[in-house]
C-alpha cells in the first residue's frame, strides 16, 4: 500500500549539474596546483640552502618550457583564487559606516586587490632591483 | 477558444499509496502573459486533475511556501512568470534535498529542526521588567542583522546547495543565516550558546562556499556571507574558549 | 562522537581551528603566492648559466635576511594550510565525506611536514 516518502537518489555527480558548481569546482581545485607550487618553492630555498652553486642549477633547471608551462598553470590557478577569495570579502566581512554598508567595489579594493598589487609590486622590486 | 496558446507543464507526480517510483505527467495550460507557474498549476488542479497536489499561500512572494524546482532551478512559483519560459515546455519538480511526501509537496521537518537548532529567538541573561520599556536600538545596530531576517523559509537555498544534499549534520543555509542573524543582533546575549550549536563538525563547518544559496535567495539574505561571518565569529570563541575553557563570553561584532 | 535527538553530534569540534588556518592562509596566498610564482617561476630562472647564477645570488640575499623568512614562512605555512583543507573538503564534496576524518592526516600532516621541513630549510639559509 504505502510506499512512503519518495528520497531522490544521491546525485554523485552533482558538480556538474550547474555552470555554477562547475565554477566552484574550479576554484577548490586551484588549490591542488598552489599546493604543488608551494612544495617547488620549499624545494627552491632548500636548493638556497645547499649553496649558491646549487641553486643556480636549479633555476637553470627551472627554465625548461616544460617547467615555464608548469609555473604558468600555477599561476593562472593562483590569480583565480585570488579574484574569487576577494569577491567573497564584502559578504564574508561587510564594514559598516553608521547605517550604511561600505560598497562592495570599494571593499575590494581596500581590503583585496590594494594590499595585493602593494605586496606584489614590493615583491617584485625585491627580486629585480 | 480553439486559438488560444498553450503551453505545456510536466508535473512531477508521486503518490505514495499507488506509486512506488514518481512519474512525469504533461498538462495543456492556456498560456496567458501574466500568469506565473503557479497560476498554470492552480489552474490544473481547478480544471484538469483534481489530485494534484502543492503548497502555496500568498502569492506573492512572501509567505515561502511556493517553492519548487522549475526546469531544475530552485524557484518561488508565484515569482516565475511563464512568459520567461514560453513556447518551451516547464518541467516542475519537488525542492530537491528534500523527501517527497507526494506531488510537489516535500517533507519540511528536517528544515524545522535545523532552525530550531540554532536557537532563533533573543536569549537575555538579565531580562528587563516591562516597566523598563523595551531593548533599544539604533539604525546602525538593525543594519548589521538586517538583511539576515528578511527569510521567510522557501527553503529554496537548501535545493541549490550541494551540501545540504550530502551531509545530514550540516545545518543549512537559512539556518545559519537565522542563528547569525541573532549572533548580530545588539540585544541578544546568546552568541555563545548560539555557537555551541554552530562549532559542531559538521554542522557550519561543512559549508563550502559553494555560493548558490546567495543566488537563488528570493529575499537577498545573502545566507553565504552570513555564513562566512559566523564561521569567522565562531573560530574566535573556538580559540577564546581554547584560552579561557570556562568563561567563554559572548562575541560581539565578530567578522565586522 | 555523541549525537544528540536529531542525530546530529552534540560537542563542539577542532574544525573552526582548521578552518581558522584555511582563512588566513587564504588571505596570504591570495596576496603573496601570485608574485612569488612571477619570482621564482619566471623572473629568477635562466637558461643561461651566468643569469641562473645572478638569480641565485639575489635569492640566497633575500632569503638569507631574516624578515623576508619571517614572511616566507608565515606565507607558506599558511597557504599550505589553506591548500590542505581545501582539498580535504572538495574530497569530501565529491564524495569521501565518510572520510572526513581520516583525510585530516594526509591533509594537514602533509601541510605540518611541509611547515618543518621549510623552518628547517630556512634555518639553513
Ligand atoms: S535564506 Fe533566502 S532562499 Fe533560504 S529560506 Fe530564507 S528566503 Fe528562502
Ligand atoms: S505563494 Fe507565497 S511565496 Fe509564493
Amino acid at each position: 500500500m504505502s510506499g512512503g516518502q519518495y528520497h531522490r537518489p544521491h546525485r554523485r555527480a552533482w558538480f556538474m549539474e550547474r555552470p555554477a558548481y562547475i565554477r566552484f569546482m574550479i576554484r577548490e581545485v586551484t588549490s591542488f596546483f598552489m599546493a604543488a607550487y608551494l612544495i617547488v618553492l620549499i624545494v627552491t630555498l632548500a636548493k638556497v640552502g645547499v649553496g649558491e652553486a646549487a641553486a643556480a642549477e636549479w633555476l637553470q633547471a627551472l627554465s625548461t618550457t616544460g617547467w615555464k608551462v608548469a609555473h604558468a598553470v600555477a599561476l593562472a590557478a593562483t590569480v583565480w583564487h585570488t579574484i574569487t577569495f576577494f569577491a567573497a570579502v564584502p559578504q564574508a566581512m561587510p564594514i559598516y559606516i553608521g547605517e550604511d554598508r561600505l560598497p562592495d567595489p570599494i571593499a575590494k579594493i581596500v581590503m583585496g586587490y590594494g594590499p595585493w598589487l602593494t605586496a606584489t609590486a614590493i615583491i617584485l622590486w625585491g627580486v629585480l632591483r | 477558444m480553439a486559438e488560444t496558446k498553450t503551453i505545456t507543464l510536466e508535473l512531477f507526480r508521486y503518490h505514495p499509496e499507488t506509486d512506488s517510483e514518481p512519474r512525469f505527467q504533461s498538462y495543456e495550460v492556456p498560456y496567458d502573459e501574466d500568469w506565473v507557474v503557479l497560476d498554470a498549476i492552480n489552474w490544473i488542479k481547478d480544471y484538469v486533475d483534481g489530485s494534484v497536489t502543492h503548497r502555496w499561500s500568498c502569492r506573492m512572494g512572501v509567505c515561502g511556501s511556493c517553492g519548487m524546482m522549475v526546469n531544475g532551478e530552485p524557484k518561488l512559483t508565484c515569482a516565475a512568470f511563464l512568459k520567461n519560459y514560453y513556447p518551451f515546455p516547464i518541467k516542475v519538480e519537488p525542492l530537491v534535498n528534500f523527501p517527497v511526501e507526494r506531488d510537489l509537496v516535500v517533507d519540511m521537518e528536517g528544515f524545522m529542526d535545523k532552525l530550531q537548532d540554532v536557537k532563533p529567538y533573543i536569549i537575555r541573561d538579565d531580562v528587563n521588567d516591562t516597566s523598563e520599556g523595551e531593548y533599544l536600538q539604533t539604525p546602525a545596530e538593525l543594519a548589521q542583522y538586517k538583511q539576515y531576517s528578511m527569510c521567510i523559509n522557501c527553503m529554496l537555498c537548501y535545493s541549490a546547495c550541494p551540501v545540504v544534499g550530502h551531509e545530514d549534520d550540516f545545518l543549512g543555509p537559512a539556518a545559519l543565516a537565522l542563528g547569525h542573524r541573532y549572533n548580530k543582533d545588539s540585544r541578544d546575549q546568546g552568541q555563545s550558546e548560539r555557537l555551541e550549536v554552530m562549532l559542531r563538525s559538521e554542522a557550519m563547518w561543512g559549508c563550502t562556499f559553494v555560493g548558490e544559496c546567495t543566488v537563488v535567495c528570493p529575499k537577498h539574505v545573502d545566507p553565504a556571507g552570513a555564513i562566512q561571518q559566523a564561521k569567522a565569529m565562531g573560530a574566535q570563541e573556538y580559540f577564546k574558549r581554547f584560552v579561557m575553557p570556562k568563561g567563554a563570553g559572548a562575541t560581539k561584532g565578530a567578522g565586522a | 562522537m555523541s549525537r544528540g535527538k536529531s542525530g546530529r553530534p552534540t560537542r563542539p569540534s577542532g574544525e573552526a581551528f582548521w578552518w581558522a588556518l584555511f582563512s588566513a592562509g587564504g588571505v596570504m596566498a591570495a596576496i603573496f603566492v601570485p608574485a612569488f610564482i612571477l619570482a621564482t617561476g619566471f623572473l629568477l630562472p635562466s637558461g643561461d648559466p651566468a643569469a641562473a647564477a645572478e638569480g641565485a645570488q639575489r635569492l640566497a640575499a633575500l632569503a638569507g635576511w631574516w624578515p623576508v623568512k619571517l614572511v616566507l614562512l608565515g606565507v607558506i605555512t599558511l597557504s599550505l594550510f589553506h591548500c590542505a583543507h581545501r582539498i580535504r573538503h572538495t574530497l569530501m564534496d565529491v564524495g569521501m565525506r565518510r572520510l572526513a576524518g581520516f583525510l585530516k592526516l594526509p591533509c594537514y600532516g602533509g601541510a605540518l611536514a611541509g611547515t618543518v621541513w621549510l623552518a628547517l630549510v630556512l634555518w639553513g639559509i
